[in-house]
């Protein structure tokens, strides 16, 4: 019977002024957090496989570049208009660098960059560019498809959202 | 005790009083977004469309825009000022290319640098699957303008934004 009564009172708490500025701290912190800190998202495509499959849920952490900026190898997730739609790509260069790719290698300023992450077989070949002022080059992971097919490029660094928590 | 959930019960309803004001009063940037939420039902196309339909809905998208409006959209290599009838032939060529198609936009943003004009960005994306058996799925922020003729508001302008620039 008190059971029953305490499952009552946890299920359907009396209105009381504490249990409704308590409700309402909950739900604004949570709409904060989840809304503009550390923002739930879905994955959907294979552009950054295998680091990132189809159909994967994360979230993206915004306070990583509070006090600091993209760093070369990490993946960021890159806005449109608002946070609804993200594209999750790895940052492979910095501003002033020079990107190539050849016969699916991918140099920075002419040397070869290390890429543990890549998997598979690449063939892609794009001439040298500089990356402008404030920006950053982005490529996904999942090279093993035509470059005309391969969303990437240099991006805004005002357009980086954040990095995926894990 | 009394008196302080008089005072909640009091802004609750005050507060559902103003949403409600907000969301049913068919302000300005409603009717604007209105017309965005026209052009994604009628470009969208579900799969075994009738041609009947299929015309019907082409024609309802020429209504949306003004008799001239200006088109950038390099990746598929159209630029230009174009007629309303020209625009209701590439929405029906675009569409028969088509077994299913959708488009949604994502975070508008409307303002109104003047009057009788908005600028809304937003994002778009476009999935589908073509009558070839591929799938597509591209997602673009749109940067447009609108212009208010009469009482309706019709696109004058329309330019994807490069968000990734090789």
């Amino acid at each position: 019977m008190n059971g029953n009564k305490k499952i009552r009172k946890f299920f359907f708490p009396s209105l009381t002024p504490n249990f409704l500025i308590r409700a309402l701290l909950v739900t604004l912190f949570t709409y904060l957090f989840f809304g503009h800190v550390c923002i739930p998202f879905h994955i959907q495509g294979s552009s950054m496989e295998p680091t990132y499959h189809n159909g994967g849920f994360n979230f993206c952490w915004r306070l990583h570049y509070l006090f600091s900026k993209p760093k070369r190898n990490e993946v960021v997730a890159i806005r449109f208009t608002g946070r609804h739609v993200m594209l999750l790509k790895r940052v492979v260069a910095l501003e002033g660098e020079w990107v190539e790719f050849r016969d699916g290698k991918l140099l920075i300023n002419g040397k070869e960059l290390d890429e543990p992450y890549i998997r598979y077989p690449c063939n892609w070949n794009l001439s040298p560019r500089q990356v402008e002022v404030n920006c950053v080059y982005v490529v996904g992971d999942n090279r093993n498809m035509p470059v005309e097919n391969h969303y990437f490029g240099q991006t805004s660094i005002r357009r980086i959202m954040g990095v995926p928590l894990w | 005790m009394v008196k302080v959930r008089s005072f909640i019960i009091a802004l609750i309803l005050v507060g559902i009083g103003i949403w409600a004001f907000i969301h049913f009063s068919p302000s300005e940037e409603r009717k604007v977004r209105k017309q965005f939420g026209l052009l994604s039902g009628w470009a969208s196309k579900a799969q075994g469309e009738t041609p009947l339909i299929m015309a019907q809905k082409t024609r309802k998208i020429g209504t949306l825009f003004a008799e001239n409006c200006g088109l950038e959209v390099p990746l598929y290599s159209i630029s230009g000022n174009l007629t309303r009838d020209e625009i209701i032939g590439y929405a029906a060529r675009g569409r028969l290319l088509f077994s299913e198609l959708s488009l949604r936009f994502y975070d508008l943003t409307v303002s109104f640098p003047e009057e009788g004009i908005a600028k809304v960005s937003s994002t778009a994306r476009l999935t589908g699957k073509l009558n070839v058996g591929e799938n597509v799925d591209e997602t673009h922020e749109l940067q447009c303008v609108l212009k208010k003729i009469g009482k309706r508001w019709f696109f004058s302008h329309m330019e994807v934004v490069e968000v990734l620039k090789r």
